[in-house]
């Protein structure tokens, strides 16, 4: 193992935490069962890190097994960093029948063909998920497996999630997906989340929806206080049908945590305003951004509650359809 | 008491008997008066409902007769609220009929602005998934909300149909669903039933399935067959490859059988047809 090799690991080492590393050695599976056995977890990180490694020399291990180690742990702890969405358009007639092995040969080929120094490593997660690890170099230097940009992508589904690119391979990678998807062309979805489990859900769907039929009654069960027979809630109608809507338009899902939404505003000042603004009509225009820790539960229960007025609450709506 | 001593005891006893009996008999006559009487309202009622069901029969076959009904038949509130019951009984016919070829749960919500669809899917007489659809109708047919997979490519469909030919959506959609939901249900049956075959390559789509066999005989010979779905309104494939390293295994006429097998039943089927046949292990 040469000096980059263990740089590399002793670098991936320093972001995982100490309670997640045993678990990782054994997915990893590269260490034998006594070398696993014979690991100290209660000494200090960098102790144990120093360890790990020495028993990655015995067993000749290189970059290409370190570069899988990083890639289970992202994996399973996906949710560390900021994930941007992109948008497939323009979907070409076979798009449908693109077959793993075509896709995974078209992509590497694309790439390989234009940058000389380039780490690609694609896996297929249980989900249908396809993990995608670039390491970019260029056609002189070696790839920079310290700042590694992950792909994650659904075969069929038009949405795929980048994290950790920078702006100079962008079109590069964008290019390669068009190719390799037969899509005609890719744009931005402007959705960013820390939390791709989060982005995942909202955008394949993975949440339960609400949607209005003939026998629907939402019982809310968690919140039904014990009434007193005396007792008649007047408005139990109105309340019923404010829920149903507040379900339908953000979702039942405790799992669909949304933290951050900005709206572009353009509107116009109404009344009777003596200004200078009332001669041009001009627009007044802002941003608006509402955050929360979970913005659709909040939004949900404002609705649900009756805070909110009934054309704002057409404008929210939008939210979830992206 | 001086009567009742001088008739003795016994004498006592029978005055007692006679007048028990005595208080029995308006006290019986009573109790059947009562109940001759409730005999007689019961019967009159049920007459009565007997000659109501009758008349709302005659107007619901009225009704679905499309004959016109009399004037004489609307007047008391009575008669009005058996045109009523009558109707309600038509309509809940007409929507058991629509259910069974096979229509389309609408319902209106919005206060008529816009309908939600529900698309049920079923496969060998099992009921699967349901998806819905919102739609918007206020000036353009648009989709609102929905919960299709996002492998199914709704946007094409609409593209091509939702504005000169709702019914071609809804039915190219539902074709789509249901096939999408009987591939998915091949590939847990043969997860399920077949445990010596494994499943080497799947997707969301179910488009493509590679199946890893072993072929009975002496050498136990690898077969990988690959189904390929190339009409995604059909649950049966239309490409199937055999591939293995004994190269007459794959050219002999039990696999050409094979082969037909995968393309005419459904994948779980033909598997357990193979094993049954004793091709595969």
């Amino acid at each position: 193992m040469d000096e980059q090799t263990r740089f590399v690991l002793r670098r991936i080492f320093k972001k995982i935490p100490s309670r997640n590393i045993e678990d990782l050695l054994k997915n990893w599976n590269c260490l034998t069962a006594d070398q696993l056995r014979a690991l100290d977890y209660t000494r200090p990180k960098w102790t144990l890190v120093e360890n790990i490694i020495s028993f990655c020399e015995e067993r000749r291990l290189n970059l290409k097994h370190i570069t899988n180690l990083e890639m289970i742990n992202r994996i399973k702890n996906p949710d560390s960093d900021t994930w941007h969405t992109c948008q497939l358009v323009e979907a070409q007639d076979d798009a449908l029948f693109v077959e793993l092995t075509q896709f995974k040969e078209q992509l590497k080929a694309y790439l390989e063909g234009v940058i000389r120094h380039i780490s690609i490593k694609i896996k297929k997660h249980e989900d249908e998920a396809l993990w995608i690890r670039i390491a970019w170099g260029d056609n002189f230097s070696k790839p920079n497996h310290l700042k590694p940009t992950y792909v994650v992508h659904h075969l069929h589904t038009s949405y795929v999630f980048i994290c950790n690119l920078v702006a100079k391979h962008k079109i590069l990678l964008y290019q390669a997906l068009m190719v390799s998807t037969k899509h005609g062309s890719i744009k931005d979805a402007h959705l960013s989340n820390r939390s791709l489990t989060a982005m995942r859900t909202l955008l394949l769907r993975h949440y339960q929806q609400v949607f209005p039929n003939n026998y629907s009654r939402i019982l809310d069960e968690g919140n039904t206080c014990p009434s007193h027979p005396c007792i008649e809630k007047e408005h139990a109608a109105h309340e019923e049908r404010r829920d149903q809507l507040a379900s339908e338009a953000f979702g039942d899902s405790p799992t669909l945590k949304l933290e951050t939404a900005v709206y572009r505003l353009e509107t116009r000042y109404r009344g009777n305003v003596k200004t200078t603004f009332s001669d041009e009509e001009e627009l007044f225009r802002g941003v608006v951004k509402f955050s929360s820790t979970s913005l659709l539960q909040s939004l949900r229960h404002c609705v649900a509650s009756g805070d909110f007025s009934y054309p704002i609450f057409l404008l929210l709506k939008t939210l979830t359809q992206i | 008491m001086d009567d009742l001593t001088q008739q003795g005891v016994l004498g006592h006893l029978m005055a007692l008997e006679r007048g028990g009996l005595a208080r029995q008999d308006p006290h019986q006559s009573e109790k059947l008066e009562m109940l001759i009487v409730t005999a007689v309202t019961l019967r009159t009622k049920r007459d009565q409902l007997k000659r109501q069901v009758e008349d709302i029969k005659i107007l619901k076959d009225k009704i679905k007769s499309g004959l016109p009904l009399d004037d004489d038949d609307e007047g008391p509130a009575e008669l009005q609220r058996s045109l009523l019951t009558a109707w309600r009984m038509q309509l809940k016919d007409l929507q058991h009929a629509h259910h069974l070829i096979g229509g389309y749960d609408v319902v209106e919500c919005k206060e008529g602005r816009s309908v939600c669809v529900c698309f049920h899917t079923a496969f060998e007489g099992v009921y699967l998934d349901t998806y819905n659809m919102e739609l918007d109708m206020t000036r353009t047919v648009q989709i609102s909300r929905h919960n299709i997979p996002p492998s199914i490519p709704l946007e094409r469909f609409a593209k091509q149909n939702l504005q000169k030919d709702f019914k071609a959506f809804l039915e190219t959609l539902s074709q789509n669903l249901n096939a999408l939901a009987a591939r998915k249900q091949q590939l847990s049956l043969i997860k399920e039933l077949v445990g010596s075959v494994e499943v080497m390559e799947s997707n969301q789509l179910c488009n493509t399935l590679v199946l890893m066999c072993k072929a009975q005989g002496e050498t136990f010979a690898v077969v990988l067959c690959t189904l390929q779905y190339r009409d995604l309104a059909h649950y049966l494939p239309t490409h199937v490859c055999i591939e293995s390293e004994d190269e007459t295994l794959s050219e002999s006429e039990q696999w050409k059988k094979n082969r037909a097998l995968f393309l005419e039943s459904p994948a779980h089927m033909a598997l357990l047809t193979m094993k049954r046949m004793g091709s595969i292990v």
